[in-house]
């Protein structure tokens, strides 16, 4: 019960930090965020493959997760683990459900990270590319906001 | 060509770190047989010696099996066997071919049009009598629409084969899902064994529970068929378990080692299993707590304990690893040795006390999945190995090691 509490906590101060984060965000977006690349800003980035049921079964919550995400400024894009042609990749996204931008394979080359060794994997990326937190298994946008939350509020 | 010189040169020549008394392994690269546009290979030696070849090809629609056969150091002219536009083939999970004196086995996995990610093991037996392909053939018997594949496949004797696969009857989308994705049932392992004509001669459920997306691997030991591969456990350890059949019955499964990695997901990494009379080895992958390690366990008795473990490589390596014994009881492990976006395909002979003697760098390559899993496969005290090269399209190629 007591571990509950802990972690209930946990999520409760992650919300809270995030909104306040987001409200920030999105009052001062207009004037400070329109002309920023999209590389240079906080990036959500899940590596995927078709073989991986996990992967399948967060995909609609990393949908909703796109969209509120996208309203803040901050990117979620994802990665067919499987390196499949494009062509392929882009039908397999589709298969999956997938609602948000797969990357080419030129992006996932220009990223400074390492490739995870289990899926779903999900990473965070700092606006200047850095791998802020690797969050592995499947995620739901709750888990995913709080880290970002955490991370965002730690860098303010 | 000259790459080629410069690459075996340097390959023969460039020693990692190894006790005193330990040498190199020599490296003779082979004409691959396999075409441009080529990949996903395996090698496989039956009981004869005889090294069989074989590979995928692919185009924009197509996918075709090949295999070629090796005689005095050359292959044979490819010769397909099956082709189609209906395949599931992933980096890795694909089509392969055994083979014994007078048999093969053939399979691959084909989608079925109902079911969005869901795909059948088709297979075919070559007759040893008539000499001709079988009907392909689904093997398992549930039809249900979901994953089946992982496929491990062994000859029993020229007209009887076990195959292993991984079946996910139990998670399809009528099953509940749990907070992890999976059914409620969960992925299973099960394993038939099948005559030349294809007729499925028994099958069994080895295991309700394991890991989605990694190879099953099976070897002969004297005590029966070993079938290795990556467990899971309600709360989400992903250790490496062996079982036997004896005596037409699966021996309880257990651990080879226990790794207690414990991940929500799919490592896409299995185990690889190789036995010679009452030894049995197992390689396998982990990255518990983000820490890559590639390990070898050895056992005496059939695989019914596993008494020494080494690890063979940590931190800069992405597993994908394949186990063969050699003749004079030495076991032969390869693994990737990752440098960021580059990598080597290392081998290195252990003794059955589990000393490194000998250590090689086979190739180099990328680590990404273009590059595959490389297979190994003993004849003797030699193995061979084959990978995909990877630089402006992909081509298989093969290599034999001298330990």
């Amino acid at each position: 019960m007591h571990r509950a509490l802990k972690v209930a906590a946990i999520v409760i101060v992650g919300y809270a930090a995030l909104a306040l984060i987001l409200g920030a965000l999105t009052s001062f977006q207009a004037i400070a965020e329109q002309d920023k690349p999209h590389s240079q800003r906080w990036t959500v980035v899940n590596y995927w493959s078709i073989t991986c049921a996990p992967c399948r079964i967060e995909i609609p919550e990393l949908n909703l997760l796109s969209k509120e995400l996208d309203a803040v400024d901050i990117g979620l894009v994802g990665i067919n683990f499987d390196e499949d042609n494009r062509e392929k990749t882009l039908m397999l996204a589709e298969r999956m459900g997938i609602e948000f931008p797969t990357l080419h394979q030129e992006q996932v080359d220009a990223l400074s990270v390492s490739p995870p060794n289990v899926l779903p994997t999900t990473l965070i990326l700092s606006p200047d590319g850095v791998e802020m937190a690797r969050l592995i298994g499947a995620q739901t946008r709750a888990s995913i906001k709080v880290q970002l939350g955490q991370l965002i509020g730690s860098a303010q | 060509m000259s790459k080629s010189i410069l690459y075996l040169t340097i390959t023969t020549l460039f020693l990692v770190k190894l006790p005193l008394g330990s040498y190199a392994a020599e490296v003779t690269l082979l004409r691959s047989p396999a075409a441009e546009a080529s990949s996903l290979s395996r090698v496989f030696a039956d009981r004869s010696g005889r090294v069989i070849l074989s590979w995928v090809e692919s185009d924009a629609k197509n996918h075709a099996l090949y295999f070629s056969t090796l005689s005095k150091n050359k292959f044979s002219k490819p010769q397909m066997i099956a082709s189609g536009t209906d395949w599931f083939v992933n980096w890795a999970d694909f089509p392969f071919v055994i083979t014994t004196d007078q048999s093969m086995t053939a399979h691959w996995l084909q989608k079925r049009d109902e079911g969005t990610y869901n795909y059948d093991v088709v297979a075919v037996f070559r007759n040893p009598e008539t000499k001709s392909w079988s009907e392909p053939r689904v093997i398992h018997t549930d039809g249900v629409s979901a994953e089946h594949g992982f496929v491990g496949m062994l000859p029993l004797s020229d007209d009887r084969t076990l195959i292993s696969w991984l079946d996910g009857r139990n998670t399809a989308e009528h099953a509940s899902h749990d907070a992890t994705g999976h059914g409620s049932g969960g992925m299973t392992l099960r394993a038939g064994i099948f005559n030349a004509n294809g007729d499925n001669m028994a099958e069994w459920e080895l295991d309700e529970l394991v890991c989605d997306c990694c190879q099953t691997s099976i070897a002969m030991s004297s005590g029966g068929p070993v079938v290795a591969y990556r467990n899971r456990t309600e709360s989400e350890m992903r250790d490496i378990f062996i079982t036997r059949l004896e005596n037409e019955s699966w021996t309880t499964p257990t651990p080879v080692y226990v790794d207690n990695w414990e991940i929500a997901g799919c490592p896409v990494n299995g185990p690889s299993v190789a036995a010679l009379k009452d030894q049995v080895a197992v390689g396998w992958f982990s990255a518990k707590d983000n820490q890559p390690r590639v390990n070898l366990s050895l056992s005496t008795d059939n695989g019914d304990s596993f008494t020494n473990t080494v690890t063979v490589a940590q931190q800069d390596t992405n597993g994908r690893v394949s186990v063969a014994m050699l003749e004079s009881g030495k076991v032969v492990i390869s693994w990737l040795e990752t440098a960021g976006k580059s990598a080597s395909i290392k081998a290195a002979a252990y003794s059955y006390n589990g000393e490194l003697t000998e250590s090689v760098t086979v190739a180099n390559t990328v680590s990404s999945r273009q590059s595959g899993f490389p297979v190994m496969t003993s004849r003797g005290d030699d193995v061979f190995v084959t990978w995909t090269e990877v630089s402006s399209g992909k081509q298989v190629r093969v290599a034999r090691v001298r330990f």
